[in-house]
């Protein structure tokens, strides 16, 4: 369940947006976004700026904390995902929020952008226990410092679940790996984020 | 449960995970970047036409070059023709004096038919 993204409209009837409310502002906040999306397929700048506003703040960021440290690519990333998006659209069906499906694209990009930046190599993103330093004890940090200081792989998995609201499946989905392997993940990053949130050195938490 | 360990987070750590910031605003430049990018890919009108127009051009260039070609052929065919009655042209005049006598009672043509006529006669006396 996703519970904690904004579905915007998934539930409201795609209704087409007339041709001469596609330049006014108002009446295009007013759309849904499956009618914004129907008339971005069809061509509509102003539909797909209308998505972009709409969406575009809560990809930066999901995007950033799945970066880390890279998060100075985050839009970088965000426009990757919007170019790799835009084409597929044709191919949204509404069975999930458009938000979530964005943020697939996002996620896919961002990994890509991680590969491509060899930052970290992709293959070891679920075996890494090491990439995490850990401050020494009388540096506490703040939540979002320690998400971004966790290895990758934790990192990923717990802003999935725990701060987009993704099940393990869909993770799982998503990752490329096992319900299982997103479970034992999501429990190590929780660990190491403790460890790191008490300030308490490495060799305590391993 | 696995998430009982002593080193897990606590509830209220991971109830704060889930109320962490969830939009970040991007710059300014962002959404005009992306638009120009998709433009640039043939998206948003201008970019399909951009495409159409490619295609017509290379469909104008082929025809431009069978046009070409077939004008070559025209005129090679032409050249051809036209040398052949240059070719013909020592003989050409007197078949149109002679059908012009037998046809079109030119008075100019009767004057110069006369002088020849005069000038034969004048041969024949001679020999």
């Amino acid at each position: 369940m996703i519970g904690s993204i904004p579905a915007n409209d998934v539930s409201l009837p795609a209704l087409a947006i007339p041709e001469t409310a596609l330049k006014d502002k108002p009446v295009m906040a007013l759309a849904t976004d499956s009618a914004l999306i129907a008339a971005a397929v069809g061509g509509a700048e102003a539909a797909f700026r209308e998505l972009f506003r709409r969406h575009t703040p809560h990809l930066l960021q999901f995007v950033a904390r799945v970066l880390g440290p890279a998060s100075s690519d985050a839009e970088d990333v965000v426009q990757d995902t919007w170019l790799r998006a835009y084409p597929a659209l044709v191919t949204f069906r509404n069975e999930s929020s458009f938000s979530t499906w964005l943020c697939s694209v996002g996620l896919r990009a961002a990994l890509d952008s991680m590969r491509r930046g060899r930052r970290h190599i992709a293959e070891t993103l679920f075996d890494d226990d090491s990439a995490t330093e850990l401050p020494p004890a009388e540096d506490r940090m703040d939540i979002e410092s320690a998400i971004a200081r966790l290895a990758p792989g934790y990192r990923m998995v717990l802003v999935l679940h725990d701060v987009e609201g993704f099940t393990h499946e869909e993770i799982g989905l998503q990752l490329g790996i096992a319900p299982g392997t997103s479970k034992a993940q999501l429990f190590k990053a929780r660990r190491v984020m403790r460890a790191l949130l008490s300030g308490r050195e490495k060799h305590d938490v391993q | 449960m696995m998430y009982n360990d002593d080193n897990e987070l606590t509830r209220d750590r991971i109830a704060e995970l889930s109320t962490l910031p969830r939009e970040m605003q991007p710059s300014d430049l962002l959404e005009e970047r992306v638009v120009r990018a998709l433009r640039n890919d043939g998206h948003f009108g201008s970019a399909p036409r951009i495409r159409q127009s490619r295609g017509f051009g290379i469909a104008l260039r082929i025809a431009a070059a069978i046009a070409l070609f077939a004008g070559g052929v025209a005129t090679g065919r032409y050249l051809l023709a036209t040398d052949a009655p240059q070719s013909a042209s020592a003989t050409a005049p007197a078949t149109i004096v002679r059908d012009r006598d037998t046809t079109v009672p030119n008075p100019e043509t009767r004057t110069v038919n006369r002088n020849e006529e005069t000038i034969v006669a004048e041969r024949e006396m001679w020999l």
